[in-house]
């Protein structure tokens, strides 16, 4: 009885340490957005479901089209990825990861323009939403999000 | 067969229980009359006495059930006794295993906790800005500020003076 209760210790203790430090591969969801406001906006697109009451209580817009996007599952938390639509182009360096979350290095290019670069780390509970140039009526939106 | 068929006759005498013609033939064949009657009424006192002083104490209800409680404690004592006291599983090796079980788990649960908080880490729900900045020579003006949003815990990059561009760039 008492090393069944020493290895009920020791299974528990096991399984608590490796639930708090297992973290599984997650994929990096990132978007350039175009929002503006129209007189009948079409549908939010799936990726951006979940923000959608949020970036227009933010931004003040009822239309949100992806222009270009990318979709990065991160294996080593060292990966770098573009995406990119026919002007722009969203350049993100993962640096690695900490239990805050991914540091990332982005960068945003108007052709071959920098723009803007920011470094974050990027949590799976909290999406970033960077305002980007205003684009003829609307605002060009970058979000990335863990999903 | 005779002994004991005038023994059985000569108690039934005793208690005065034969009767009739029983009764006189047994009297007839007594050789001494006198002396069993003598015996007889020995017998009856000696009967009375015994009655008086040694008979069994009839039992009330309430004495009854008080007397068969106190034997099943008795006996559940003596089983116990036999069985060496009152059993239990909280023995003292196991509350001992049990306490540090216990302080285990206390412990692994106040590391995980500890290290949440760490503010080297700052929390794991939020997303932190490190640095941000814009290209000074594109757009002189520009401002940034950060914050986050209640709702669904948005972090936001807030930039005001960017450049503006013209339509065509919202193309995909």
């Amino acid at each position: 009885m008492q090393v069944r209760s020493l290895l009920l210790t020791v299974v528990v203790a096991l399984v608590m340490s490796t639930a708090n430090s297992t973290r599984g591969a997650e994929t990096v969801w990132s978007g350039l957005v175009i929002a503006d406001n129209v007189a009948q906006p079409s549908t939010t697109p799936s990726e951006l479901k979940r923000l959608e009451q949020a970036l227009k209580e933010l931004f003040g817009y009822n239309q949100f089209n992806i222009i270009g996007q990318s979709s990065k599952t991160l294996k080593t938390g060292e990966e770098d990825w573009l995406a990119s639509s026919k002007y722009f182009s969203l350049h993100v360096d993962s640096r690695g990861e900490t239990s805050a979350g991914y540091h990332l290095n982005l960068k945003l290019y108007k052709e071959k323009e920098l723009l803007l670069e920011t470094e974050a780390k990027l949590s799976k509970s909290s999406p970033l939403v960077i305002k980007g140039p205003q684009v003829g009526g609307g605002q060009l939106l970058l979000v990335l999000i863990v999903e | 067969m005779f002994m004991k068929t005038f023994e059985e006759k000569w108690t039934a005498w005793l208690d005065g229980q034969l009767t009739g013609k029983e009764l006189a033939d047994f009297e007839a064949s007594l050789p001494d009359k006198g002396a069993a009657e003598a015996e007889k009424s020995d017998a009856r006192k000696l009967g009375a006495f015994l009655k008086q002083e040694l008979g069994a104490r009839t039992l009330s209800n309430e004495e009854f059930f008080s007397n068969q409680l106190r034997e099943q404690i008795a006996r559940e004592s003596a089983q116990q006794d036999r069985h060496g006291g009152r059993s239990t599983w909280w023995t003292i090796p196991r509350l001992v295993w049990t306490g540090a079980a216990s302080l285990s788990l206390f412990l692994i649960c106040a590391l995980v906790v500890m290290r949440e908080k760490n503010p080297a880490e700052q929390s794991a729900y939020l997303t932190q800005i490190l640095n941000m900045r814009v290209d000074a020579a594109v757009s002189p003006n520009a401002t940034i500020s950060v914050f986050e949003a209640k709702k669904d815990r948005v972090t936001v990059i807030w930039t005001e003076g960017l450049q503006s561009l013209p339509a065509d760039y919202a193309a995909k």
